[in-house]
C-alpha cells in the first residue's frame, strides 16, 4: 500500500544560516493520526506546509500519495497534490466576500465540476456533521472564531481529500471555542482520516494521535507513541519542553 | 445624544460668552446676510438667465439634428431612471441581479442610439454634443478604463520582469504627463498610426487618449486593493487547487475591488469633470456649447448665468455618481468584513 507522506532527508533554508528544516525524514501511513509537537520557530508549520507545496523544498526527498514533489518544486505536481490534500490554518482563512455556503462550495464547482446542487447538498450536510448547519447564509464576519474554523475544515472535506494537514488550528481560538473544533477533528480521525496535525494541545494529543513527532531547530528530536512520549520521554529536550508546558 | 443644556442655551455659551465672542458674532452674522442678499438679489434680479432657459436643448443635446433629438434624450432619460431605479433598491431579487449588466449595457446603447445603426438614422459624431456628449465620453472611457487598469495593476504584480517592467513604467509615464497633453497627441497621433483610409472620429479619439489617461491611475488604485489582501488568502485558494487565474478571478479581485471602490469613485467623478477639458480640442461637451453659447451676440457678456448654470450641472451630475458609489459600497459590504471578530 502507497504511504501517505514518505520523506527523506527534507531540508529547507530561509536566508543563508538559518535551517528550517535539516534533514527532515517521516513516515506517515495511510489512516494514521501524527502530532507534531515543538517550540515554536522549531520548524513544525514549515514542515507541515511542505507537504501541500506551500513551501519549497531545498533539498530532500517527498513523496505525499506516491506523488513526488522534490526540490525543483513543479507546478502541475503540486496541484495533483492539492486536489487530494485538505489544510486548515490557523486563522480559518475564509473568504470573506463570500457566504458560508459559497466558501464550501466554490472549489468543488470550480475545481472538480460538480453541479451547484450537488456542491450546496454535500456543503449543508458537512456543516450538519460540523453542527453549524444554521450559519450557511452568513458571512465568515459574522461567525466566532470556533465557527469559522469548523467551516475551514468543512470547506476542506468538500474536496473529499484523503490525507487532512492541521496547521495550529485551535491556537488563534478563545480558550472555550478550542473544544468545538477539537471534537470535530476527534470525530474525524475516529472515522479513519489519515491526519497531520501541528498544535499545542496535550490532551488531544494524547487521545487521538498515533504517533508524535517532536521537533526542535528543524530536527526531528523523537517519534514516539503518545503514552511513551507524554510518560517517559526519551530525549531530554523533549522532556525540558514537555515539563515547561504540561 | 448628551443631556446638555438646551440647544439655546449651548449657541450662548459658544456664540456670546465674552464681548469679543459677542462682537465677532454679530460682525460675521451681518457680513454673511450681505452675502446672502447680494447673491440672491442677483440670482433673483440682476441675472438674465434668458441665456439658459433659451437654449436648453443645446445644453443638453449640442447641435444633435432636431427630429432625432429623442435618441439622446430617451438614453439620459434611461439613465436617470436607472439612477432612481438603483438608489430606491428594488425588492425582486432578479431587477436587483440583472441592475449590474443593465448599467453595463447603457454603454453600447449610448453609442448606438447617438451614432446610428441598426435601423436608427447615421449621425456624424461632430453633431453630438452637449450633456449627452460629456455622459457619453465619460461613460465610454470609464468603460474602457477600467478593464484596462485593473490588467496594468495585476501586470504590475505578476512575476514575469517584461510585462512588470512595462505595466510600471507605463503608469509611471501616464502619470507624469498632464491629461492635457495625453489628449492633444491623442488627436495627433493615432491618426498617424493608422491607415490613411481608416479615419477615427474626433471622439473616438478623444474616448482613447482618455481612457489611456485614467487607466494609470485606476491601476494604481486597484494596486491599493491588491496590497490590501492578505497573502494567506491566496494560500488559501491554492490549497483548495484553484488555479492562478480562478484565484485572481474568484478571490483575489473581487476583494480588492471591493476595497478600491472608494477610491474608484474619486477617479469616477474625475474623469467626468475632466471631460470638460475636451472643449480645448473642440469637442462641443457641455463646457464647450456655453463657450459657443457665450460667443453669440445675443448673449454677449452673461458668462456669470452660464458658468453659474455649469456649475449646477456639473454639481448635480457628480453628485448622483456619488450616491450611486455610496449604494453600491452599501450593497458589497452589508453585514460582512465590517464586523469581523475574530
Amino acid at each position: 500500500m502507497i504511504p501517505a507522506i514518505h520523506a527523506t532527508g527534507l531540508v529547507k533554508c530561509f536566508g543563508d544560516h538559518q535551517r528550517a528544516l535539516d534533514e527532515v525524514s517521516l513516515h506517515v501511513e495511510s489512516g494514521e493520526v501524527l502530532v507534531v509537537m515543538g517550540p515554536s520557530g522549531s520548524g513544525k508549520s514549515t514542515l507541515i506546509r511542505t507537504f501541500n507545496g506551500l513551501e519549497s523544498l531545498d533539498e530532500g526527498r517527498l513523496e505525499v500519495l506516491g506523488i513526488p514533489l522534490n526540490a525543483d518544486h513543479d507546478e502541475r505536481q503540486i496541484r495533483r497534490i492539492r486536489k487530494r490534500v485538505g489544510m486548515v490554518f490557523q486563522q480559518f482563512n475564509l473568504f470573506p466576500h463570500l457566504s458560508i455556503l459559497d466558501n464550501i462550495t466554490l472549489a468543488p464547482i470550480r475545481v472538480q465540476r460538480r453541479p451547484r446542487k450537488e456542491a450546496e447538498a454535500r456543503a449543508i450536510d458537512l456543516l450538519t456533521q460540523m453542527g453549524i448547519a444554521e450559519q450557511a447564509g452568513k458571512y465568515p464576519g459574522q461567525l466566532s472564531g470556533g465557527q469559522q474554523q469548523r467551516v475551514a475544515i468543512a470547506r476542506a472535506l468538500a474536496l473529499q481529500p484523503e490525507i487532512m494537514l492541521f496547521d495550529e488550528p485551535t491556537s488563534a481560538l478563545d480558550p472555550e471555542r478550542v473544544k468545538e473544533v477539537l471534537d470535530a477533528m476527534r470525530s474525524l480521525a475516529n472515522n479513519g482520516m489519515t491526519m497531520v496535525v501541528v498544535t499545542h494541545e496535550i490532551d488531544f494529543a494524547r487521545e487521538v494521535a498515533d504517533r508524535v513527532l517532536f521537533m526542535d531547530e528543524g530536527k526531528v528530536v523523537e517519534t514516539s507513541s503518545p503514552d511513551e512520549f507524554f510518560e517517559n520521554a526519551r530525549e531530554e529536550r523533549s522532556r525540558r519542553f514537555l515539563n515547561q508546558v504540561m | 445624544m448628551q443631556f446638555g443644556p438646551s440647544p439655546f442655551k449651548r449657541l450662548k455659551r459658544h456664540l456670546l460668552a465674552t464681548p469679543l465672542d459677542g462682537l465677532m458674532t454679530v460682525l460675521l452674522l451681518a457680513l454673511l446676510g450681505w452675502v446672502a442678499t447680494t447673491t440672491l438679489h442677483w440670482l433673483f434680479v440682476d441675472a438674465d438667465w434668458q441665456v439658459v432657459s433659451q437654449n436648453l436643448p443645446l445644453y443638453a443635446f449640442g447641435s444633435y439634428p432636431p427630429h432625432q433629438r429623442w435618441r439622446p434624450f430617451l438614453w439620459i432619460a434611461l439613465l436617470i431612471g436607472l439612477t432612481l431605479l438603483t438608489l430606491l433598491g428594488p425588492r425582486r431579487g432578479w431587477i436587483r441581479k440583472a441592475l449590474p449588466l443593465v448599467w453595463i449595457a447603457m454603454v453600447p446603447c449610448g453609442v448606438v442610439l447617438l451614432a446610428g445603426g441598426l435601423g436608427l438614422l447615421p449621425v456624424p459624431s461632430h453633431a453630438w454634443g452637449g450633456l449627452t456628449l460629456t455622459l457619453l465620453l465619460t461613460a465610454c472611457s470609464g468603460a474602457l478604463a477600467l478593464p484596462l487598469g485593473i490588467l496594468l495593476a495585476l501586470g504590475r504584480q505578476t512575476r514575469l520582469a517584461v510585462i512588470q517592467r512595462s505595466c510600471s513604467i507605463y503608469i509611471d509615464v501616464m502619470r507624469a504627463v498632464p491629461l492635457i497633453a495625453v489628449l492633444f497627441f491623442g488627436q495627433l497621433l493615432i491618426p498617424l498610426f493608422l491607415p490613411m483610409h481608416l479615419e477615427v472620429n474626433r471622439v473616438l479619439r478623444a474616448v482613447l487618449a482618455f481612457a489611456l489617461f485614467a487607466a494609470a491611475y485606476i491601476a494604481e488604485d486597484v494596486r491599493g486593493g491588491l496590497q490590501a489582501i492578505p497573502r494567506t488568502q491566496r494560500e488559501a485558494a491554492a490549497v483548495l487547487g484553484l488555479s492562478p487565474k480562478q484565484m485572481i478571478q474568484l478571490v483575489v479581485l473581487p476583494q480588492a475591488l471591493r476595497t478600491a471602490l472608494p477610491a474608484l469613485t474619486n477617479q469616477a467623478v474625475g474623469l467626468l469633470q475632466n471631460t470638460s477639458l475636451m472643449a480645448i480640442l473642440g469637442l462641443v461637451e457641455l463646457l464647450g456649447i456655453s463657450r459657443s453659447l457665450l460667443a453669440n451676440p445675443d448673449f454677449i457678456g452673461r458668462y456669470l448665468e452660464v458658468y453659474v448654470w455649469l456649475a449646477g450641472v456639473y454639481w448635480l451630475v457628480c453628485t448622483a455618481m456619488a450616491l450611486l458609489a455610496r449604494h453600491l459600497e452599501h450593497q458589497l459590504s452589508p453585514t460582512r468584513s465590517a464586523t469581523s471578530k475574530q
